[in-house]
């Protein structure tokens, strides 16, 4: 019989002591599933989708989204509404505690836009008005064809 | 008629309408599981666009190849894309199958004021070859998409980030020109997989 032995590097252990202390085993705010396409020829905008895992006990903000590849990045919804397509504008994402909100096609997204060059890591910054919450790096996503 | 010959009578009579009702079963197409069919096919109203080469759109241009007509604009960064992403997806999903008959996606632009001809060439032929990029006046638009019962509606805004809201819906044209089916969004590659075929084999 195989035995598997799980090795926790010291500085990660201390790591995980200390967010025990704070109350927290995990990261408060985890983003995964990452998709950014990259502008389609000649557009200064594109989307972005993701996973956000919210492991804390208490409601997770988020008023703000920024990266340095991108003049601006906001939260925005298609909505469906009698077979016609709307962009809302999402001021404020709320994602309550042990919850997941995904932001995918047709939904909730990121819109991201003036694209700054012609990047190949994006990486996105997600605020709590002034106080960051989560810096994640990405691919950009080149669409296959 | 003595009772003998009425018995057989009835056997036979019920065994020819068992075979016609197999019959009619047996040569009816499978049935649309998404899109709906409309029951006499449409012919395309009276209107002059452009595509992405200069050339005049009308509605002669709809007829000789089935079309799936998508409605939007090229600053629309999700469900524009998104839903031509699908239609090139089916319409590869059909080469790689050995099905002859493939569709033409078209975008028709609902900003005509920011869609140029040459920024909808740019656009289209990033979703693969042989689609249409359509755009043109205003005026002309309207005269297609009301007859289509196609809405969209500029959204006031600063400057040149408005957005356009607009009806998310792909039709279906079919080789004689004529709206001959509609996808309601949210859209799917599979609905497009399993009912185009249906619909391309039953005109």
């Amino acid at each position: 019989m195989q035995t598997f032995r799980i090795r926790i590097p010291v500085f990660l252990l201390s790591g995980i002591l200390l967010a025990a202390c704070n109350g927290e085993a995990e990261a408060p705010l985890v983003a995964s599933d990452i998709v950014i396409s990259e502008p389609p020829p000649g557009r200064a905008m594109s989307a972005g989708y993701l996973t956000l895992r919210n492991n804390a006990n208490s409601v997770v903000r988020i008023s703000g989204v920024d990266s340095p590849q991108f003049g601006f990045v906001e939260i925005h919804e298609t909505r469906l509404d009698d077979g016609v397509a709307r962009m809302l504008l999402v001021p404020e994402l709320l994602i309550p505690a042990k919850s997941s909100v995904t932001l995918q096609p047709g939904g909730k997204h990121l819109m991201l836009m003036r694209p700054i060059g012609s990047p190949d890591k994006i990486s996105l910054s997600f605020y709590d008005d002034e106080t960051l919450l989560l810096s994640v790096q990405a691919p950009m996503t080149r669409r296959n064809n | 008629m003595s009772a003998r010959n009425l018995i057989i009578a009835i056997v036979l009579g019920s065994a020819l309408a068992a075979g016609i009702f197999v019959a009619a079963r047996m040569n009816q197409p499978a049935a649309l599981q998404h899109a709906f069919a409309v029951p006499i096919p449409q012919p395309l109203p009276a209107f002059t666009l452009i595509d992405q080469n200069g050339n005049a759109v009308t509605a002669d241009t709809f007829r000789g190849q089935w079309d799936l007509v998508f409605f939007g604009f090229t600053n629309c960064p999700d469900i524009c894309p998104t839903t031509l992403q699908i239609l090139a997806n089916a319409k590869r999903a059909f080469i790689s199958a050995k099905i002859e008959v493939t569709p033409r996606i078209v975008l028709v632009s609902v900003d005509p004021e920011r869609d140029t001809p040459e920024i909808m060439g740019k656009y289209v032929d990033y979703f693969g070859d042989g689609n249409l990029g359509v755009s043109g006046e205003l005026a002309e638009l309207t005269k297609f998409t009301a007859a289509l019962g196609i809405y969209f509606e500029k959204m006031p805004a600063e400057g040149e980030n408005y957005s356009v809201n607009h009806s998310a819906a792909v039709l279906v044209i079919n080789p004689q020109g004529e709206f001959s089916a509609l996808f309601s969004a949210p859209h799917d590659v599979s609905n497009y997989i399993h009912d185009l075929p249906i619909l391309m084999g039953a005109d």
